[in-house]
């Protein structure tokens, strides 16, 4: 669940304090959702994540301890920090409030500014601690040399590769790219998109990533290189990792082979790619017919064969690239990115031109990971 | 974030109540339509009347109480798609795990 850092909840059987409070925080740019009672409070909690929780301790039906001890036993709902909200100057109660991880006490004859500042500097600091934390994260994964998305493009006579890369928020997600040489006659691509978003999705792209790996390494090893039998392969080990129990995946995998200039591919419940076709002027889809991976073990994989002519292009893309935010509302649209590519395409824009005027032209609409590969036949 | 329309012998009928359904609904979501499953151990239709978007954390939601529901072997069917959404499922190929019709009195004859 993303946390949002303006939001906090309120907690108070009492209407005026809860107004005047909420008027105090909107000042300092911090909205308030106020709830009446603990009930009321768990309830919204189930569509909304706030940055702090400030909770008054006398209520009826559910006092704050209850309600404190409520949110304990939730596994995201523990994580919010927790600040009581309370009259009373019960040395007992304190202790038991402290035993339930209430990060402080405010009594409520303290100034509003005073309470209103102590909330700001609790949500900084817990965001500057969780801040290091993914600095810390991102460093580790670098010195371990994990990466969900190369930093070059494979050299492959009569071939251009290019991909372009954007992570949602500067978070790393749930994309990712590899590329495997494994001789001078075949080169795999793969794109995969692990469903949700952020640090979340990002983790299980390495369990995604080895097991792809391994696959076609073992495919090779045996001298199988179809993709629809690699990806079959994958889909199945997936499905029997307990780890990844309720994780999914689109893969997109093609396999160049520079001797016939032929490219196979197979897909897991990816987009479909798009054929341009140099010659018309064309944007072709191309279809997969496999359903992600990790939904159901022993799902069929088929593959096709895609011819590129001279100048043809292919683009293999994630959902990242079709969805974007509008003023009524967010939209996923593939038909619109497509006729778009395409006429950017038909006035002879090369992959770096469309990078900058069209991939990057509108950062803030974007809602997700976005992966595109370009596969540009040359000769 | 749902709302329980129906409460049938074999069937429950429930609504979500949110237009975007995305990462912050995600998890909550799930959770509930699986404690129906788990509480109620009957296959659940789903309306996404309301829905005018769907991102992948709420769509890997959907598969993971799908799962949920073939291993108890109940169904999870979706009705009244909006176009955008339905466009998005077909185009994941996700109809082919879902079964998914345009209202609840069509639902009610493959029940």
């Amino acid at each position: 669940m993303s946390i949002n850092l303006k939001k906090i909840l309120l907690v108070d059987d009492n209407q005026l304090f809860l107004k005047m409070l909420s008027k105090a925080f909107k000042k300092s740019g911090i909205e308030c959702i106020t709830a009446e009672s603990g009930l009321e409070a768990l309830e919204i909690l189930k569509t909304i994540t706030p940055a702090a929780i400030l909770s008054d301790y006398e209520m009826p039906d559910m006092n704050g301890i209850e309600f404190r001890q409520r949110l304990m036993d939730d596994p995201v709902l523990n994580n919010i920090p927790f600040v009581f909200l309370t009259y009373i100057t019960d040395k007992e109660l304190m202790v038991k409030g402290l035993n339930l991880e209430a990060v402080d006490y405010v009594t409520k004859d303290t100034p509003v500014n005073v309470i209103v500042s102590k909330l700001n500097n609790l949500i900084y600091t817990v965001h500057k601690q969780q801040e290091l934390s993914k600095q810390e994260l991102k460093k580790a994964a670098e010195a371990l040399n994990v990466r969900s998305i190369p930093n070059k493009t494979p050299v492959v006579d009569g071939f251009e590769i290019n991909f372009w890369h954007q992570p949602y928020q500067d978070i790393p997600g749930g994309d990712f790219i590899d590329f495997i040489q494994v001789d001078n006659r075949y080169t795999f691509i793969v794109l995969g998109d692990i469903m949700g978003k952020k640090w979340m999705a990002w983790f299980f792209t390495f369990s995604f990533l080895s097991y792809v790996r391994a696959a076609i390494r073992f495919g090779i090893l045996s001298n199988d290189y179809s993709v629809a039998s690699i990806l079959q392969k994958v889909n199945n080990v997936i499905c029997y990792d307990d780890v990844l129990k309720d994780i999914l995946s689109s893969l997109s995998l093609l396999m160049i082979d520079n001797e016939t200039n032929q490219i196979s591919y197979s897909g897991a419940g990816d987009l479909p790619l798009l054929h341009y076709e140099a010659e018309t002027g064309q944007l072709k889809k191309v279809y997969a017919d496999g359903i992600l991976l990790g939904l159901l073990a022993n799902s069929v994989y088929t593959e096709q064969r895609i011819n590129l002519g001279k100048n043809d292009q292919l683009f293999i893309f994630t959902d990242g690239m079709i969805d974007f935010s509008t003023d009524k509302g967010k939209k996923s649209d593939y038909d619109g990115f497509t006729n778009n590519l395409k006429s950017f395409l038909n006035k002879s824009y090369n992959f770096k031109e469309l990078e900058t005027d069209l991939f990057e032209s509108a950062p803030a609409a974007r809602v997700d990971d976005c992966s595109i590969i370009n596969i540009y036949r040359t000769a | 974030m749902i709302k329980l329309i129906k409460d049938e012998a074999n069937h429950q009928l429930i609504e979500i109540t949110v237009s975007e359904a995305n990462l912050e609904n995600a998890d909550a979501f799930k959770l509930q339509v699986i404690q129906l499953l788990d509480t109620h151990a009957k296959s659940v239709v789903i309306d996404l009347n309301n829905v005018e978007y769907i991102d992948s954390s709420f769509l890997g939601a959907l598969v993971a109480i799908l799962k949920h529901a073939i291993a108890m072997k109940k169904e999870v069917i979706l009705i009244n798609l909006k176009k955008d959404v339905h466009d998005l499922l077909l185009l994941i190929r996700l109809d082919k795990v879902f079964k998914i019709y345009s209202n609840y009195k069509e639902a009610l004859t493959h029940l």
